[in-house]
């Protein structure tokens, strides 16, 4: 074991003594090439998987705002300047409710964001059933640039979510043999089998190029961290495959709007088990 | 790196090796800064963003003065109030009942506040395999239902699940160690399908999920359940 230990080291020492070497002998100018080369190469990645991807969604959301009428900015007063801005926020609050109304003739349940009031709501054919207070929002640049017009008309809702990631099951299902006689009912029986809780993020995808992530508040994480790791491992193969998609599909959207607002945990555990599986959200910015 | 290699010394076999060394570890270090960004794509894409802009849309709302805007303004405000109210009708007048299966528990409320609200039992989300494809699933269902009929001192009609889970023998239909006084608790209302909001002899797992489907309910909270909803009267369930 010993003389196979030191046959390691023996080696090793020979590769980082020839490696030492062969650093030692490159010219200066090969390193200055070496780096000049490298940041071309970054810049290039830059292009690629940054600066081309969001090009074409402010082209396709520019190509949007043209075929809209066009306004002289310099022409408003302060005052009336200060009355469009009510006048679009109460538009999309009026929005925001006949999407309500609308989604009170389905027969799920929904879930609405309504980010102006801090508050997650479930609603049911119109009733509320739970409310709760969001602790936190966070958007992406690309959300926090729209102006409310268009946050109002292209990524305030109903949207049904294509896809989701979780780090909790939607049914916590616990087998249970059934005992053989009344002795081992007994022992079965003496305490309840409850569904192991652990910590809760998921996340909405939609058709849209949109993502509503939701984050437990809590930073203590209960229990084992392999949900969390699991969900966080799952979001960040999500994002590869969309952008492995953005650069092999010509059609395939490259940006994604990603909105994140964080609740407590067992309040969030209650929104995402009382969801469809495809839910619809609306935001209300 | 082409220049970098020429740029060695050709003096035999160490020098090829040198060479190759170099170069498999600049080719190495190039893509492994290429998979880099790519898996910090959301990065580049975040500081790209920073230098595109779009112009301030009003919707055409500058060409009015501000006589018009405010109009527009009551109008909208107006608009907002009625669909408010609009929302608000939804909800039930009679007092309606509102059940969390996640956290298990209860509101019992009306249009205007809650009545009342605490902790419930609903279905423990249990399989019980029973063998010869005999399977149980207790939960909850979920949506919206209405109260089929209200019973005073429920009799218990224990189904073939509740003796399979004692590790009983299952008894013929309408046997008498079938029926059951008293394990319902003083009252239960009757959602539809055999499921029951009812009370408990368990009053200590309140809160938590056990039930085999139907929701259990303190003594206290079943009474005030019991007075408030009539047949017909809604049960939220999620």
């Amino acid at each position: 074991m010993s003389m196979q230990i030191s046959s390691i080291l023996l080696k090793v020492k020979a590769i980082s003594f020839k490696l030492k070497s062969a650093i030692s002998t490159i010219p200066l100018k090969s390193v200055i090439i070496f780096f000049i080369l490298q940041l071309a190469v970054l810049s290039v990645a830059f292009v690629v998987f940054g600066v081309l991807p969001v090009h074409r969604e402010v082209k396709s959301i520019s190509n949007f705002l043209e075929s809209k009428p066009l306004q002289d900015k310099q022409e408003l007063t302060k005052s009336n300047s200060e009355l469009v801005r009510k006048i679009l926020g109460s538009e999309h609050h009026e929005a925001f409710l006949k999407s309500n109304i609308l989604l009170s003739k389905s027969d799920s349940i929904s879930l609405l964001i309504d980010l102006k009031d801090s508050l997650a709501i479930l609603t049911f054919k119109g009733v509320s059933l739970f409310e709760t207070k969001i602790t936190s929002i966070s958007f992406n640049k690309g959300l926090k640039k729209l102006p409310l017009f268009l946050l109002d008309s292209l990524y305030s809702g109903p949207f049904v979510a294509t896809e989701e990631i979780s780090s909790i099951e939607k049914f916590p299902i616990v087998i249970k043999k059934a005992p053989k006689d009344t002795l081992e009912a007994n022992l079965l029986n003496a305490a309840p089998i409850l569904p192991r809780q652990s910590d809760v993020f998921y996340l909405f995808a939609f058709e849209n190029s949109m993502t509503v992530e939701i984050v437990q508040q809590e930073k203590n994480i209960v229990g084992s961290r392999s949900s969390f790791r699991n969900y966080k491992k799952a979001k960040s193969k999500w994002i590869r495959n969309r952008n492995l998609n953005f650069l092999v599909k010509a059609d395939q959207k490259g940006y994604t709007y990603q909105l994140s607002i964080k609740i407590p945990r067992e309040d969030a555990r209650s929104i995402y088990r009382a969801l469809p599986i495809k839910p619809v959200v609306v935001v209300r910015y | 790196m082409e220049t970098n290699i020429e740029s060695l010394p050709k003096s035999g076999k160490t020098n090829r090796t040198k060479r190759a060394i170099v170069f498999l570890l600049s080719f190495s270090f190039t893509l492994a800064l290429v998979s880099f960004c790519f898996l910090n794509s959301e990065v580049f894409k975040e500081v790209a963003m920073s230098f595109y802009s779009y112009p301030d849309h009003d919707g055409g709302l500058v060409e009015k003065d501000s006589i018009q805007l405010t109009k527009q303004f009551v109008s909208t405000q107006k608009k907002v109030v009625i669909l408010q109210k609009k929302i608000e009708s939804l909800a039930p007048s009679n007092p309606y009942l509102i059940i969390n299966t996640t956290n298990n528990t209860f509101v019992l409320r009306t249009r205007k506040g809650i009545i009342r609200e605490g902790f419930c039992s609903t279905g423990s989300y249990t399989l019980l395999d029973a063998g010869d494809s005999l399977q149980w699933i207790f939960k909850t269902p979920k949506g919206m239902f209405r109260v089929q009929g209200k019973l005073v001192d429920p009799l218990w009609v224990k189904p073939d699940w509740a003796f399979i889970e004692e590790g009983l023998p299952v008894p013929p239909k309408n046997h008498p160690d079938r029926y059951e006084y008293g394990t319902l608790g003083d009252y239960a209302l009757s959602l539809g399908h055999g499921y029951l909001i009812h009370g408990t002899l368990y009053q200590r797992f309140l809160g938590l999920p056990v039930t085999h489907g139907c929701v259990r309910l303190g003594d206290d909270d079943l009474k005030e359940v019991y007075n408030k909803l009539v047949e017909g009267s809604r049960v939220y369930i999620y």
